[in-house]
């Protein structure tokens, strides 16, 4: 278990170091565009070079690489041209947020698919089983710009009942945090549902649990001590996955409600061209992205012996 | 509390020291030559205090309500007004370059001049100001009573720094070019990839004089008829004269003489303005106790629901698609000025194929200004007419409306060597929408006369690399007083903002002349062959004069809509809800 531990945290070594030489060869091939961001659209040539000049932005590239990796490694992330300030301190805040948008999203999100997966999973065909999925392809094929709309349209315009934008600038709000986790909720509950009822169905079918039942089991004790166990083992891996979404892929919510998030980070940064940001937005995505691959893969194996164990010996 | 500007004794209007040409200009408007609001531009130019200016012309009371700095009788006191915009970072005036940046701090640092709602220049903290004759010397009178938030007294000094500032290179301010006027350009030595010479511009020798502690005199290189205007522009604010060595950040040491202290700033999230409390403001007692700018970001629908929702008063701007929505929301009202801004499709002269005079005049006679007014405004706004002066300025001089002509335009293209049309691609930003808007009209306008136009939709950061340089560009272009202000700085030759590429000798010298006549009367006819050589050398097509739109809560009193977008909330006061 620890060498499979190893190889995988090795294996994200690697991958981000190479994503950090895309990143940098992406972002840093145009000097011009850090100074007009800087001086603003209508700064002269003369007062462009001057700034390029005092900034360190006429060294080669490969130095100045170096010197963004060694000081990316211990946590300088370099100053944000857009906001003035260390990366660092508009990064980890912003993050927070965005972590505190999607644990809520969890919190609604886990039970409820769970729930109505295993109940859909258990009774296959049945009239909830028809319902549920239908639901959840109805759900699942709302992207979340539409559902965000919708669900504003009604609550905010129509209703008048939830605040229109979630910016949190007096300090947390849960009534702002209602329609952005309801559209994202909304958006994945489908999802993981489905991947839930599939892999109950599988294991309900499987003959040990038939044997259990045939022992004369109750039906919840069966299901509960017996199926989930091995049923949830798809869902998990589904659910690591979904973190990953909630803390990268969250743009689209975070930026219709105004949410001061990752996401909504990301996308200014970007739009602003504020390079440092994008540098390490994309560097901690690949964080998320890489660990959270890796922790769904050590779940999984913790869950499931198969996977940790040794290779079989030639027969 | 009067408002002093308003409360100080007028000067009888021929007294002494007073601009000859305002004898010129009473004369001009007695006979009717010029209007009542051309008249009151001109001469608060020329140092006559506005509300004086407006005495002369018999128009005190409208002009004083035309921005009212007393607010209206028994209003509220106190609250916090809420306004969604974008909250970006705001350091250092000098170096701005959206005036969201300038609403949120010109509540703190203040200009020398002020441009009100009815585009008029007003005396701030300069209680006046003299030109000489030859509109090269101009003199200004700093108001004595001015303190600023740390107890310094507001003297000339100040003034001079942040003009010393601005003209320094190393600086990086676009008033660099605002105020060419003072500046003297140097060769380097060095020369560009390109084999041109490379010049450096900075402040001339000898042009601040500091007068007295309230009175600094500037001498210039050459006549600048705007000067009052470039000092209310927004990067004109003027910081404490130790601004640079306590820091230069605004934020981290808010020192200001205005009406509001800079409390809180968190760049994209919010700005809060507190009254200040360590002494009166010089210009009254504002109602506000704080003024909250929130950040929603980019989306102008998240503003929008801010506003349904309550969580905002008032909005920086609102789109043309969005005025339907706002009539429909109770309780809302929606706020609209035309301006002198616009969006100029402009066409780099030294680039293929606009190298062609041809193909330039083709793309312009293909197109129909008013349906594109109609189309993209639905006719709010105005018409333009291709030279980039507004009928809003006060020496436009109107020239013969222009007409659409497919068949000038297909022999154009045809004298041009294109007799089988053209493929063209023009930039332009992805937001607002109105500007993209625009090209997608041009696109189909031009689709009969052979042109197949189409459009680079980009993020406002990457055009902005490259507005100076791409062949073909859509350029918004942000509201000035004066007509005169925009053709020195876009269109002169090698001007700091000339974005096409056009040089033209004969140009610059009738730039020269107008910039040297303070009367928009004897102006226009300068300025009327200014207009036709743009129109005739078609260097831009500018379509659309355009509209501006806001929304504010019902409970708001005391907003107007300033054609620049400024934000002015010292007169604004909130009913109780």
């Amino acid at each position: 278990m620890a060498l499979y531990a190893l190889r995988r945290l090795l294996g994200m070594i690697l991958v981000m170091l190479t994503v950090s030489l895309l990143v940098f060869a992406l972002v840093e091939a145009t000097p011009g565009t850090v100074a007009m961001r800087v001086l603003g659209p209508y700064a002269s040539e003369e007062q462009r070079q001057l700034w390029l000049a005092a900034n360190g932005y006429l060294e080669p590239a490969w130095s100045r690489y170096l010197h963004w990796l060694g000081r990316f490694a211990t946590g300088d992330f370099g100053a944000s041209i857009r906001y003035r300030a260390p990366v660092a301190d508009v990064l980890w805040p912003r993050l927070g947020n965005t972590a505190v948008l999607a644990l809520w999203t969890l919190v609604v999100l886990v039970p409820v698919s769970l729930v109505l997966g295993v109940l859909a999973g258990v009774r296959e065909g049945s009239p909830l089983d028809r319902l549920l999925s239908t639901a959840a392809i109805i759900t699942t094929s709302i992207p979340e710009f539409a559902s965000a709309v919708l669900l504003s349209a009604i609550f905010v315009f129509k209703l008048q009942l939830l605040p229109g934008t979630s910016a949190m600038t007096d300090g947390f709000d849960w009534r702002q945090l209602v329609l952005p986790v309801a559209v994202l909720v909304l958006y994945d509950v489908g999802y993981v549902a489905r991947m839930t009822r599939i892999s109950v169905a599988e294991v309900i079918a499987a003959p040990y649990v038939r044997a259990a039942r045939l022992r004369g089991l109750s039906w919840p004790r069966v299901i509960i001590f017996h199926a989930l166990r091995n049923a949830l083992i798809t869902p998990i891996t589904v659910l690591a996955v979904q973190v990953n979404w909630l803390l990268s892929g969250v743009i689209v919510v975070e930026v219709f409600f105004a949410y001061k998030g990752f996401g909504s980070l990301l996308w200014e940064a970007a739009l602003n061209q504020d390079i440092f940001v994008i540098q390490a937005c994309a560097m901690v995505a690949v964080v998320v992205t890489v660990a959270t691959q890796v922790a769904a893969d050590l779940a999984h194996a913790a869950l499931d012996p198969r996977l940790r164990a040794p290779a079989p010996a030639d027969r | 509390m009067t408002d002093p500007r308003l409360s100080r004794p007028s000067r009888p209007w021929a007294a002494r020291g007073l601009h000859p040409a305002v004898h010129e200009l009473a004369a001009a408007l007695r006979a009717g030559a010029i209007s009542r609001r051309t008249f009151i531009a001109a001469a608060s130019r020329l140092g006559v205090a506005a509300p004086v200016a407006a005495a002369i012309a018999g128009v005190w009371r409208r002009a004083a309500a035309a921005e009212p700095a007393v607010p209206p009788p028994s209003p509220a006191a106190g609250g916090t007004l809420r306004c969604s915009m974008n909250v970006k970072e705001v350091s250092d005036p000098a170096i701005f370059d959206w005036s969201e940046k300038a609403n949120v701090v010109r509540h703190m640092v203040e200009p020398l001049v002020r441009i009100d709602a009815a585009n008029i220049a007003r005396p701030w903290l300069a209680e006046r100001w003299q030109a000489s004759d030859d509109l090269k010397t101009w003199t200004f009178f700093l108001r004595r009573d001015v303190v600023w938030s740390n107890g310094d007294a507001f003297v000339a000094e100040d003034v001079a720094f942040n003009v010393r500032r601005w003209l320094d290179p190393q600086t990086g301010s676009s008033n660099l070019s605002r105020f060419a006027a003072l500046t003297t350009s140097v060769a380097t030595g060095k020369t560009t990839a390109d084999g041109k010479p490379v010049t450096s511009t900075s402040l001339a020798a000898g042009a601040i004089e500091i007068i007295d502690d309230h009175t600094v005199r500037f001498h210039l290189t050459r006549p600048d008829v705007s000067l009052p205007e470039s000092f209310a522009d927004y990067p004109a604010l003027i910081v404490h004269r130790r601004f640079s060595e306590e820091g230069g950040d605004l934020t981290k040491n808010p020192v200001g003489t205005g009406p509001f202290r800079l409390a809180e700033f968190v760049v994209g999230e919010k700005a809060v303005l507190v009254r200040r409390q360590d002494r009166p403001w010089w210009g009254g007692s504002p109602r506000l106790d704080r003024i909250v700018y929130l950040d929603h970001g980019d989306d102008a629908g998240a503003q929008l629901a801010a506003l349904a929702s309550g969580q905002v008063d008032c909005n920086f701007r609102s789109s043309i698609e969005q005025i339907d929505t706002i009539s429909r929301i109770p309780g809302l009202k929606l706020y609209q000025t035309t301006t002198a801004s616009c969006g100029v499709a402009r066409m780099r002269v030294t680039e293929k194929p606009f190298d062609a005079l041809a193909v330039r005049r083709a793309i312009q006679a293909a197109i129909d200004h008013d349906e594109a007014q109609r189309l993209v405004f639905r006719g709010y706004g105005a018409p333009g007419e291709d030279h980039h002066v507004a009928p809003l300025h006060p020496e436009y001089a109107p020239l013969p409306k222009r007409r659409r002509d497919l068949e000038r335009a297909r022999q154009q293209l045809s004298d041009a060597g294109y007799r089988n049309g053209i493929r063209l691609v023009i930039d332009c930003v992805a937001s607002p929408p109105w500007e993209a808007n625009v090209c997608k009209v041009f696109a189909e306008m031009l689709k009969p006369a052979g042109i197949e136009l189409a459009i680079n939709v980009l993020p406002g950061a990457t055009y902005w690399d490259r507005w100076q340089s791409t062949p073909f560009g859509f350029t918004a272009w942000a509201h000035r007083p004066l007509g005169i202000q925009v053709l020195n700085l876009a269109y002169r030759s090698n001007a700091g903002w000339n974005e096409t590429g056009y040089a033209n000798p004969a140009f610059d010298a009738l730039l020269d002349e107008a910039s040297g006549i303070i009367d928009p009367g004897k102006r226009r006819p300068v300025m009327d062959k200014l207009q036709r050589t743009l129109q005739d050398d078609a260097i831009i097509v500018q379509s659309t004069w355009r509209p501006t739109f806001m929304a504010a809560h019902e409970r708001v009193h005391g907003l107007v809509m300033h054609p620049a977008e400024e934000h002015h909330f010292e007169g604004v006061w909130l009913a109780a809800s």
